[in-house]
């Protein structure tokens, strides 16, 4: 225990005492919020603004009122677009021609024919069509409504059927979206928060000629590993716990209400990924040290580590991309977790089974790792790789 | 004290078969300070390596105070202070606090340990050096930093691996002078070495090893009569370069 002690504080001490490693781990931290700053302020600018549109209308003089709920909507006039985007609109070319005898008709009650000429298959064009197209409908149902109503006849009956839509992406899919991408952030602080530091303890402590000096202690390799193993993952943790702090004191910033969100994950969610989180950093930090000391230095280490660790940091990424995820899938390490995560922000229980078998395959993995590694510590193969 | 019997050791790879150490024998006795001599690539870092139970011998054996190293590697261990081939020191600690490091490890604590790390960092005078941190040490600070971390838990036994490569004259009689005291206080204390002088001013017994083998022990002036020649330098040119010289 004494040597253990003494192996931790060291590793611990030379850790935080590197800067350029520390720097690098805290960096995917400050990163989050910034990112998830920036992502939603983006995202509720593009939901909320309904930038103008301008459409060639021609006979806009006979009918003001339509003219005027087109402008409620920010539909406007040709003539009205300002020089820089003159060029743009013109070569959208939208037309609505209304006919002359558009009040003549509407005082008859006959149907009156307007067209809309425009580029249907332009995919930029279908949201300002969309629009119009709203927006004269409207129009349209609104004064249709009113005469039923001056005849004393019930506007339902041309509803025979109502339709009422119900997300069940609770609370809405945008907040989906910033807390989806919480979740791949967090996983990948969780791999790239320790990476300098385990690299630096192992590859880093051969190149330095201070591994072989160890190796000759009376001390047993598990324990050596057990000490590194502990420091880098503290550092990946500390990392993670950075991550979902600052995130949670920046989201503070955004006003997601405009776009009908919030991220009110309550205190027991966060302790439940937070805790499920943990075995993951380690599991990060054992393979980060197994791939590091089979390197011959320090260079080749960074590299292939750094490739390794990508994999397993990716899959949640790779996840979202499959429909149908197989059953497996909820107790592999990495993507179990990150399953989970999704289940908390869409505000599911959490199935506790899986949560139990993926951490219990993880640590279990995590414990196979390092019981090979300080194997391989003692064998004769890494210490003729020591000159 | 260090007993090896009859180590054989063999790397194989794809290409070739090096035989590193065939046969070597020798003691190291208690109160002595013995030297290894030997040409490079005679086996003397393999034999230590063995010796740290960081190499396995395919045949025979190494034994530290009467432990097995193969048996009871960590027991053995905790018997020997160890100045290896190549020495780094960690740059991001201070010298006490490396030493500290190594005392724990040997499982030292509270009291006792302070107290054998200002003895080691007294006895090598390095009071100024102890709370610096230990990057861009000079050689023969970095030499005073090893040596102590290697000696504070006062082993028994010392092995040192080409300790005074690299040293200027000052940090040699520095380290000459401490093994010297080390070895009064009746300590084995077991070194390689090229420099031929150092050899003849500082060990009681020589070992010339040469391809793997024993090639002739004795006190430097039995070596040097064994050759029929006045300088310990022709003595060992001429011990490893005949078989004649094979006798002891």
């Amino acid at each position: 225990m004494i040597q253990f002690k003494a192996l931790l504080k060291k590793e611990l001490k030379e850790a935080f005492r590197d800067k350029r490693a520390l720097m690098v781990a805290m960096m995917m931290a400050i990163m989050a919020p910034i990112m998830i700053f920036a992502m939603s302020k983006m995202m509720i600018k593009e939901m909320v603004s309904t930038p103008a549109v301008y459409v060639k209308i021609t006979g806009s003089e006979y009918a003001p009122k339509l003219i005027k709920a087109l402008a409620d909507d920010n539909i406007k006039l040709f003539s009205d677009v300002p020089t820089d985007d003159a060029m743009l609109w013109d070569e959208r070319n939208i037309q609505l021609t209304i006919p002359e005898t558009f009040a003549q008709d509407m005082m008859d009650g006959k149907r009156i024919d307007v067209y809309l000429n425009a580029d249907f298959s332009e995919k930029s064009m279908s949201a300002p069509l969309r629009r119009i197209k709203a927006a004269i409908n409207q129009y349209a149902q609104t004064i249709g409504y009113k005469r039923l109503l001056v005849r004393g006849i019930d506007v339902n009956l041309l509803r025979p059927v109502n339709l009422i839509e119900q997300d069940t992406s609770s609370p809405s899919s945008n907040f989906l979206m910033i807390s989806m991408m919480l979740g791949l952030y967090l996983l990948m602080a969780a791999f790239m928060s320790g990476l300098s530091v385990a690299i630096d303890t192992s590859a880093g402590e051969r190149e330095r000629n201070v591994l072989e000096m160890l190796l000759c202690q009376p001390v047993s390799t598990l324990k050596i590993v057990l000490a590194k193993l502990s420091c880098a993952s503290t550092i990946a943790f500390i990392g993670v716990l950075l991550t979902i702090s600052l995130t949670f004191a920046s989201i503070g910033f955004v006003d997601l209400t405009k776009i009908g969100a919030s991220f009110s994950l309550d205190l027991s969610a966060v302790v439940i990924i937070v805790a499920m989180l943990l075995p993951i950093c380690f599991l990060a930090s054992a393979l980060q040290l197994f791939f590091s000391f089979q390197a011959k230095s320090f260079k080749e280490a960074q590299s292939s580590v750094t490739m390794v660790v990508m994999i397993p940091a990716m899959l949640p990424f790779i996840m979202t991309f499959i429909d149908d995820k197989p059953k497996w899938f909820d107790w592999v390490p990495v993507t179990g977790q990150s399953l989970i995560m999704e289940d908390i922000f869409k505000g599911l229980a959490v199935d506790w089974t899986n949560l139990a078998l993926t951490t219990l395959i993880t640590i279990i993995l995590t414990a196979v790792l390092v019981v090979t590694l300080a194997k391989k510590l003692t064998s004769e193969k890494v210490v003729q790789s020591l000159s | 004290m260090i007993e090896v019997n009859n180590l054989h050791k063999t790397f194989k790879s794809k290409k070739n078969t090096v035989v590193a150490l065939d046969g070597l024998s020798f003691t190291a006795k208690d109160g002595e300070i013995t030297g290894i001599l030997g040409p490079n690539g005679a086996g003397k870092t393999t034999c230590l390596r063995t010796l740290y139970g960081l190499l396995e011998a395919d045949e025979g054996s190494a034994i530290i105070d009467g432990i097995s190293v193969t048996e009871q590697p960590l027991a053995a261990r905790a018997k020997l202070g160890i100045f290896p081939d190549k020495f780094g020191l960690y740059e991001r600690l201070t010298a006490y606090e490396q030493i500290d490091y190594f005392a724990s490890i040997h499982g030292l604590q509270g009291a006792a340990k302070k107290s054998a790390i200002e003895q080691v960092i007294k006895d090598l005078d390095m009071e100024a050096l102890a709370h610096r941190k230990t990057a861009g040490f000079s050689q023969g600070q970095r030499m005073k930093v090893t040596l102590a971390q290697a000696l504070v838990h006062q082993p028994q036994n010392f092995v040192l691996d080409e300790p005074t490569r690299g040293l200027d004259v000052m940090s040699t009689r520095v380290l000459r002078e401490y093994l010297s005291r080390f070895k009064e206080k009746g300590h084995c204390i077991l070194f390689s070495s090229h420099v031929m002088q150092e050899v003849a001013a500082l060990c009681d017994r020589v070992i010339i090893v040469s391809n793997g083998k024993l090639a002739a022990q004795g006190t430097p002036q039995e070596l040097c009569d064994l050759a029929g020649k006045t300088q310990l330098e022709d003595a060992f040119v001429k011990l490893i370069g005949s078989d004649e010289g094979v006798a002891a």
